[in-house]
């Protein structure tokens, strides 16, 4: 290792173009060195599932030659590179860039392998469906494009098990992979992993940020052994118990199976999986807590206590009036608790067995669709795998509301935002509030946008914030058991995948990686017409 | 004591009219009239004048104002007979009062063409509720705390402000009103339109309520008319008064005006392409329902072809926008939108560049954080609203999208309901509770949210300590406590 090391020092790096700040520029030294590394993780796993895919003898070696070029992309990008310093831009244009890069890149699989190659559908439709289920998958959204049309049982074993690893790797976050092996990155590491993580921030679980990146995998790990047990238990075979674990703690949804859980028809796997995403949608620091120190503080942080509390009505309510419409009690309760807690956390199984069973929510009278229509909104914890707008910045956003509303009575009274008896500062008000207008505006847009692509009303609305909230199946044409493919045209879901993305790093990265090199361009050409305009007074 | 005013002063002058129509109510709605009247009198002298007026009690008395003034004109209907005194009629009178007095197109009741006073009532409930839309939002909300963001512009308003002290604004607001709708009225009549028609339909257009039983927009001038007057209407009040003082100058260089125009335009050129429509009638057509949704006026139209899926989304979005700030339209209007657009542009800002100081300006000044905060929370408290109501009409019995819609409208103050081809919905098919299940969101949209909010806090707080639960759960619990230890010992 160390003469590895010592090989890589004495290569120089290639020089950059003078950008001022080291480590600025969209393609600067750290955003390609951050970037490279991802994609290697990426190839490791094409590379797991392409040997798989071997062993199993199904198809031809299309994830390997996937793996093959990915790693030389990988080594393309980040050999010549360092990691330097990061300021704000860089660290969000970082960010963006390798999840951009990983998403298009992980298409590759699907694309050697042909596996939307159906029906003589034109390149420019394969390629979207490629790219839509590649971002679904490291976006850990769920969304897909297998149906009935090309069955999800029909793939080889290896483009399956790919499909489960990008969701596994996405839940918990491809650059706190990198973070963990990037020590040069310091202090620029918890930045990384801030811009990344789900939530208002992330919390720190050790002193050093490579600990904390490694301890968040660890908890990661942990859990998705645990939820593989649990399911190996509950009856299922080993491949599918652990390509459903991976998806239950990354919060994902996908599943090698074309009903999802609905295949299995059982109480007790539904039972298992329940209890998995809603794990998987409380704070990973609850659960270190728990692991590092055997400190079961679930029931007292307020955050948690609130998620159960919603679900729990949500699925009670639900229930009441599923059994209402003439479902039966155990059928309804079953039905309701399922879907709720597989929408509320942003994971996305289905338990429907079929179209119109018990289990196809988009059957279910508007009441309980409504419902879950606000549970896509909700969201999980912060810290957690989960999407969606999150319990805290809803509670934050109430705390506000309330206090501004009390500001009105009490005009010269000083009042703070308060959760329970923490004083909030107003700088997270701010940003919650910030967070809260730009995703209103995002869903406004976006809906519009997809409905104009050809989407009717229910299915852009709800299609829009289950991509922004990496929810995976929506209501209307999208249900559980339809394919995106059949549900919206082609061009509406490449507006869907850029909003799982935008979802995915929580809105802002995304968006001002795209915005930071328009404002350098203007800079840029500002003072470029300036000093054209010098030049012309001084020869005038 | 205003909302005894406003109901005496509209049961006289419909009695009044009653006396060009049948005349079967005249003397039951004078009778009331003069009650009311005299009732508003006898409050005004034995209420003496407040020492200091507090911010909050503006916003209650204005909420209580508003619902008194509704069930007032809920009694009004049931007294004129027009609708039946019955559970069912009752529900009626009170969700017609509701959608007219808040200028909101989702009315159910139908009077008889020769029915003068009944149809009259109506279009007067609107024009009342337009007036008190202005009113609140040019003379009370941003004097008392909220809805600054209209203040912050009106407040410069050079040689002749709209608005220096609240009874200016008063007056002001009661001419230009008064003037837009009568010259409305002229319009309407000179187009084609019966005097009474067009009087009703000028109430109707002026208030943005687009309710006018009986007197159909039903001939191209008509609806051209309808489309310049509603515009009028959704114009902000210091545009017409800058226009009617020959200040014209500079008008265009408010960006809300243009995004206004841009959205008429924009709107009307996608409805036309997403309704297989063209030539002068589709045009028409398309702009008198943008116009409609984007003004909230909400006058019914049939879709001029087939709606593609984008069609009702755009309405349902126009609806959901509204017109100027200042105007009597409802929605979230679009000075609030713009303020939501820079916060999250500062927003990014300061993601990029966390220790700078971004400031958002609002027509060249600098705007006031605690207005900006004031638009988020309204912003917040507005989808707030909006999905609770639509989750309450969903679990009502409606589908999917004529609950969502008929939450967009009611809490916008909007109208009517369309469904994904573009069909006019009559809410008389949605069962008693849905319609009820709307009415605060009218209320609370009309009163441009805070003040509803405000009311139910203050109601809240005097509920809290008249009963005082706390403080005698834990009197109760130290009784078990010291019980506790009795029986130890």
């Amino acid at each position: 290792m160390e003469r590895w090391r010592a090989v890589r020092r004495r290569i120089p790096a290639i020089p950059l173009p003078d950008r001022g700040v080291a480590g600025r520029g969209v393609w600067a030294g750290t955003t390609r060195h951050v970037s490279g590394l991802a994609l290697l993780f990426v190839a490791g796993g094409m590379l797991v599932s392409g040997l798989v895919e071997l062993g199993a003898g199904d198809e031809g070696p299309a994830v390997l030659l996937a793996a093959c070029i990915t790693a030389a992309v990988a080594l393309v990008l980040w050999w010549p590179t360092r990691p330097g310093a990061l300021d704000h831009t860089a660290v969000f244009t970082a960010v963006g860039t390798t999840w951009l890069v990983a998403s298009v890149i992980g298409a590759l699989p699907y694309l050697l392998a042909g596996t939307f190659a159906v029906d003589g559908r034109p390149w420019a439709v394969v390629l979207a469906d490629a790219l839509f289920e590649s971002v679904s998958g490291y976006t850990a959204s769920g969304s897909t494009v297998f149906g009935a049309h090309n069955p999800i049982e029909a793939q080889g074993t290896g483009v399956l098990l790919y499909r489960q690893l990008t969701q596994w790797a996405g839940g918990m976050g491809i650059v706190v992979l990198v973070v963990m092996v990037l020590p040069a990155l310091r202090s620029s590491g918890l930045g990384l992993i801030d811009a990344e993580a789900p939530g208002m921030g992330i919390d720190r679980l050790a002193p050093r940020i490579k600990t904390t990146a490694a301890w968040f995998w660890l908890v990661y790990l942990t859990l998705t052994a645990m939820v593989a047990a649990g399911l190996l238990v509950a009856g299922m075979g080993p491949f599918d118990a652990v390509a459903h674990a991976m998806s239950a703690a990354a919060t994902g949804g996908f599943s090698p199976r074309d009903a999802s859980v609905g295949h299995w028809d059982s109480a007790t796997i539904e039972g298992v999986l329940l209890v998995a995403m809603l794990l998987g949608g409380a704070s990973f620091a609850l659960h270190s807590a728990a692991l590092r120190e055997r400190r079961f503080g679930y029931w007292r942080d307020r955050e948690f206590r609130a998620y159960v509390v919603v679900l729990g009505i949500s699925a009670t309510l639900i229930t009441v009036l599923l059994v209402d419409d003439g479902m039966g009690i155990g059928r309804a309760v079953r039905s309701a608790a399922f879907n709720v807690v597989a929408l509320g956390t942003s994971t996305g199984f289905g338990n429907a067995t079929g179209t119109g069973s018990p289990g196809d929510f988009t059957a279910w009278a508007s009441g309980p669709q409504m419902v879950l229509l606000l549970l896509l909104v909700f969201g999980g914890c912060t810290g957690s795998t989960s999407g969606g707008v999150k319990v805290m910045r809803l509670r934050v956003g109430m705390a506000h509301a309330y206090r501004t509303l009390r500001g009105l009575r009490k005009p010269r009274a000083l009042l703070p935002v308060r959760l329970g008896p923490t004083i909030l500062p107003e700088s997270i008000v701010e940003r919650v509030a910030g967070f809260m207008v730009v995703y209103g505006l995002l869903v406004v847009t976006g809906t519009v946008v997809v409905a104009a692509l050809g989407a009717d009303l229910v299915t852009a609305f709800s299609g829009v914030i289950s991509a922004l909230g990496n929810m995976g199946p929506a209501l209307g044409e999208a249900g559980p058991t339809a394919s995106y493919a059949d549900a919206v045209p082609t061009p509406a879901r490449v507006v869907l995948s850029l909003l799982m993305l935008i979802g995915r790093l929580e809105i802002f990265p995304m968006l001002l990686m795209l915005v930071a090199p328009y404002r350098r361009v203007r800079t840029a050409s500002g003072h470029a017409i300036g000093a054209v305009r010098e030049r012309l007074d001084g020869s005038g | 004591m205003v909302a005894l005013g406003a109901t005496g002063l509209l049961a006289t002058v419909a009695g009044l009219v009653d006396l060009v129509g049948d005349g079967d109510d005249t003397v039951v709605l004078l009778v009331v009239g003069g009650l009311l009247g005299v009732g508003a009198v006898l409050l005004r002298a034995a209420t003496p004048p407040a020492e200091r007026i507090r911010d909050a009690n503006v916003l209650v008395a204005t909420v209580a104002s508003l619902v008194g003034f509704l069930l007032g004109v809920a009694g009004l209907l049931l007294a004129t007979g027009l609708a039946p005194a019955t559970t069912s009629g009752i529900v009626d009178a009170l969700a017609d009062a509701t959608a007219v007095g808040t200028t909101t197109a989702l009315g159910v009741l139908q009077p008889a063409l020769d029915d003068h006073a009944g149809r009259f009532l109506l279009a007067g409930a609107q024009w009342l509720g337009g007036l008190g839309a202005l009113m609140i939002g040019v003379a009370v909300l941003p004097f008392f705390g909220a809805g600054r963001e209209f203040a912050d512009r009106s407040r410069r308003g050079g040689r002749r402000p709209m608005t220096p002290d609240q009874a200016t604004a008063v007056r002001n607001i009661t001419a230009i009103h008064g003037s837009v709708s009568a010259l409305t009225w002229v319009a309407y009549a000179v187009a084609g339109a019966e005097p009474f028609d067009a009087l009703l339909l000028g109430m109707a257009t002026a208030s943005t309520g687009g309710r006018a039983v009986g007197a159909p927009l039903d001939t191209a001038a008509l609806q051209w008319v309808a489309v310049g007057g509603m515009l009028a209407a959704g114009t902000s009040l210091v545009v017409l008064w800058r226009l009617v003082h020959g200040r014209a100058r500079n008008l265009w260089r408010s960006d809300e005006l243009q995004i206004y125009v841009g959205l008429v335009v924009v709107g009307t050129l996608l409805l036309l392409l997403w309704s297989d429509g063209g030539g002068p009638d589709g045009l028409r057509g398309a702009a008198f329902t943008v116009t409609a949704a984007l003004t909230t006026t909400g006058f019914p139209s049939a879709p001029g072809g087939t709606w593609a899926p984008a069609a009702p989304i755009l309405v349902l979005g126009l609806a959901s926008i509204g017109p100027m700030v200042g105007s009597a339209g409802g929605g979230f209007q679009i000075l609030r939108h713009r303020i939501l657009a820079q916060a999250a542009v500062r927003e990014m800002l300061r993601q990029m560049h966390p220790r700078s100081l971004t400031l958002v300006r609002l027509g060249g000044r600098v705007a006031d954080e605690d207005t900006l905060s004031k638009v988020v929370v309204t912003q917040f408290l507005f989808v707030s609203v909006l999905f609770g109501t639509a989750l309450v009409v969903a679990l009502g019995g409606l589908d999917l999208v004529t609950a969502l819609g008929a939450a967009v409208h009611a809490i916008s103050t909007a109208g009517p309901v369309r469904t994904v081809d573009g069909v006019v919905v009559d809410p008389a098919s949605w069962p008693d509770g849905v319609r009820l299940a709307l009415l605060p969101a009218m209320v609370i949209g009309r009163l441009s949210v805070y003040p509803a909010f405000v009311a139910v806090g203050a109601g809240v707080s005097v509920a809290r300590d008249r009963v005082r639960i706390r403080r005698r759960w834990r009197s109760l619990g130290g009784w078990r406590r010291a019980r506790g230890k009795v029986n130890r010992s």
